[in-house]
């Protein structure tokens, strides 16, 4: 199944901020993350097709996932 | 420390000894105070009982990392309340500095008479100005550098305070050139133009620092302090904050769905990844514009930027967040460069952006250019200096602005447009905008930075969020901290205590303090009461309760006895 992944901020460097993985199978946000090359403590805040959500949250089809750095309100 | 008092009336500028019942007060806790027990709450604000207020905060002048900001108050135009707006540069380190706690301003100059009040090391004076009637803010701060010295620091209005415009704002300058700081809430331009005083001019403080009551206390916290923001993750020179700006959330915010996107109409822009914080800083430095500039002598966080054309000139000192909010998404422009320009004009004018943003968008709902028109938007941003009726309409802000175009949308609370946060996604901050003395004013308590605690689309929690966040605020504002600078001292408040107690010497404790901050919010509060405001006035607009935002179809729902009882554990 394809997800649609953005990086946002200072997060990964180099890295292209849009990619689309394909899954196989039960995938949580951290195992995506990890599988990235992300520090979890890198990042400040994730968010699946707009909505927040944790490391542990299984990843379902065809979203958008987000992963953000830390960041203040402006 | 002493009070300046100047009375246009009679044009006296006179010295008075602290009262004691201001002595541990500053910023916006002083004027909250100031207000109380000085004027008719009920008086017109742009009306001779009204005072404006310049106060600099407890921690200022003692050179402690982001704590220079400037309070500037009075009874607000737009929310017929209490007003605090701060704005960076040097005038809040520079009055602590000579000694100034405040500076009220009474009464009114003769009408079509307009003034400049110079304060030197031991004296001031009230000068005549009228030849600097007309003139924007950034050629006022020039010619008075030109004639009082490039050191000295000048606060201005524009044409839009001139003309009494709701949605005027105070310029304030900052270190060399610098300009572009603005405290840009609530209309309190108007109140100074109603005055007759066009500007301030402060002589550079010979003195480097203030007295410090226990120097080794003060010293060491401060140090702790400005260590603990250069190692937080979002605001030390690897994070995002110093990297990208505070338009380092745009994408964020989009993300989430409360992007201010064509009046308030949805919540994400399809335009938005060319507004982000990421492309702004692509594009400053290609240009070889700046980032990470500072606001304010001595800031470790350093958020801010000069925004370079195609051409590399400069068009604006920094472009925030909340403009590219308010004047981007919000009136359907994607591109970086026509913020700017708008941010410029504003900024010229003396108008602020929020306000300014959120009343066009009002204009083109009604028609009278098309969202994303570039020239169009100009045209009638420019409408507002030239004081044509159109002009006069937006620079009053969105409520009037709404109600002369028959608009019914209309994104403000207590009479003052929201910030750049739509509160149906992001419902912490819709809590805030209808319960804070302030108004909608994401600076009186923005949920955002506790997405993590609580659910911003929830209803759980945002009432106990809202009041954390309030009183923290109120600290922040009376301190003359930045915002931003909130971490350190929300995890260890021990740090803002030792920092205080440092300074003046009072042996507060941490329970003090809280008790201080809240009291902040109690006379705000008494005050808007007295002036006669109710519940009701406080309430997010109908249509927000009822019309669905895009993309999370979220409305904001938060019971209105909910509301009503945030104050309740205060």
């Amino acid at each position: 199944m394809p997800v649609d992944i953005e990086l946002f901020g200072q997060l990964l460097p180099g890295a292209p901020r849009r990619q689309t993985l394909t899954l196989e199978g039960e995938t949580t946000v951290r195992d995506i993350a990890l599988g990235l090359g992300l520090e979890l403590e890198e990042i400040g805040l994730i968010s699946i097709d707009g909505v927040q959500s944790e490391e542990q949250d299984l990843v379902p089809p065809d979203c958008r996932l987000c992963f953000f750095p830390p960041m203040s309100g402006g | 420390m002493k009070l300046l008092r100047v009375n246009m009336d009679d044009l006296g500028v006179r010295w008075y000894p602290v009262p004691p019942v201001y002595l541990q007060l500053g910023g916006r806790a002083l004027i909250a105070r100031l207000l109380l027990e000085e004027i008719p709450p009920a008086c017109d604000p742009l009306g001779r009982h009204n005072i404006l207020i310049f106060a600099p905060g407890l921690l200022a002048g003692g050179g402690v990392t982001t704590a220079g900001r400037l309070s500037v108050g009075g009874k607000s135009p737009l929310t017929g309340g209490v007003k605090e707006s701060n704005a960076g540069g040097t005038a809040g380190d520079t009055l602590a500095k000579l000694g100034i706690k405040a500076i009220t301003v009474e009464g009114q100059a003769q009408s079509g008479e307009w003034y400049l009040l110079h304060i030197k090391a031991d004296s001031a004076e009230l000068l005549p100005a009228g030849d600097l009637k007309g003139t924007g803010t950034y050629a006022t701060s020039d010619r008075l550098q030109e004639r009082y010295g490039a050191d000295c620091t000048v606060i201005t209005i524009g044409q839009a305070g001139e003309f009494c415009m709701h949605g005027a704002d105070i310029s304030v300058t900052g270190e060399r050139d610098q300009r572009s700081n603005h405290a840009a809430r609530g209309g309190l331009g108007a109140v100074m133009g109603s005055k007759g005083l066009k500007a301030i001019v402060i002589d550079k403080p010979l003195g480097k620092s203030i007295p410090l009551a226990d120097a080794e206390l003060f010293r060491t916290a401060s140090r702790t302090f400005a260590q603990k923001l250069i190692n937080d993750p979002k605001l030390g020179t690897k994070g995002s904050q110093h990297l990208y700006g505070t338009a380092s959330i745009v994408g964020a915010v989009n993300e989430i769905g409360s992007l201010p996107t064509r009046n308030f109409s949805s919540g994400s822009f399809e335009g938005s990844a060319s507004l982000r914080g990421e492309h702004l800083r692509e594009l400053v430095l290609e240009r070889e514009g700046k980032i990470g500039t500072r606001c304010m002598p001595g800031c470790v966080i350093a958020c801010r930027n000069n925004y370079y054309d195609e051409d590399g000139k400069s068009i604006v000192g920094t472009l925030q967040f909340e403009t590219i909010a308010l004047m981007g998404s919000n009136l359907g422009l994607s591109s970086l460069d026509d913020v700017a320009q708008l941010n410029y004009i504003c900024n010229d004018f003396g108008l602020d952006t929020i306000e300014t943003g959120a009343a066009l968008a009002i204009a083109l709902e009604a028609g009278l250019a098309q969202f994303g028109d570039t020239e169009r938007i100009l045209a009638l941003l420019n409408e507002v200096g030239q004081g044509t009726i159109i002009g006069r309409v937006i620079g009053n802000g969105a409520v009037t602005t709404g109600r002369v175009l028959g608009i019914r949308r209309v994104p403000a609370v207590l009479g003052q447009a929201m910030p750049g946060y739509d509160p149906r996604s992001l419902k912490g901050n819709g809590v805030t905008y209808a319960t804070s003395p302030q108004g909608a004013d994401h600076t009186a308590g923005n949920a955002f930075g506790a997405r993590k605690e609580v659910n911003p689309l929830g209803v759980q929690g945002q009432r106990e969020l809202s009041l954390k966040l309030q009183i923290i605020a109120a600290m922040l504002d009376s301190t003359g901290l930045c915002l931003f600078a909130r971490p350190p001292v929300i995890a260890d408040p021990q740090l803002m205590v030792d920092m205080i107690n440092g300074i003046h010497g009072w042996g507060w404790t941490k329970e003090e303090l809280d008790r201080f901050n809240r009291d902040v919010l109690r006379t705000e509060l008494e005050f808007n009461r007295r002036a006669g405001i109710t519940a009701a006035d406080y309430r997010i607009p109908e249509y927000m309760r009822e019309e669905p935002l895009a993309p999370h179809n979220s409305t904001f729902d938060i019971p209105d006895d909910e509301l009503d009882a945030v104050f309740d554990t205060l």
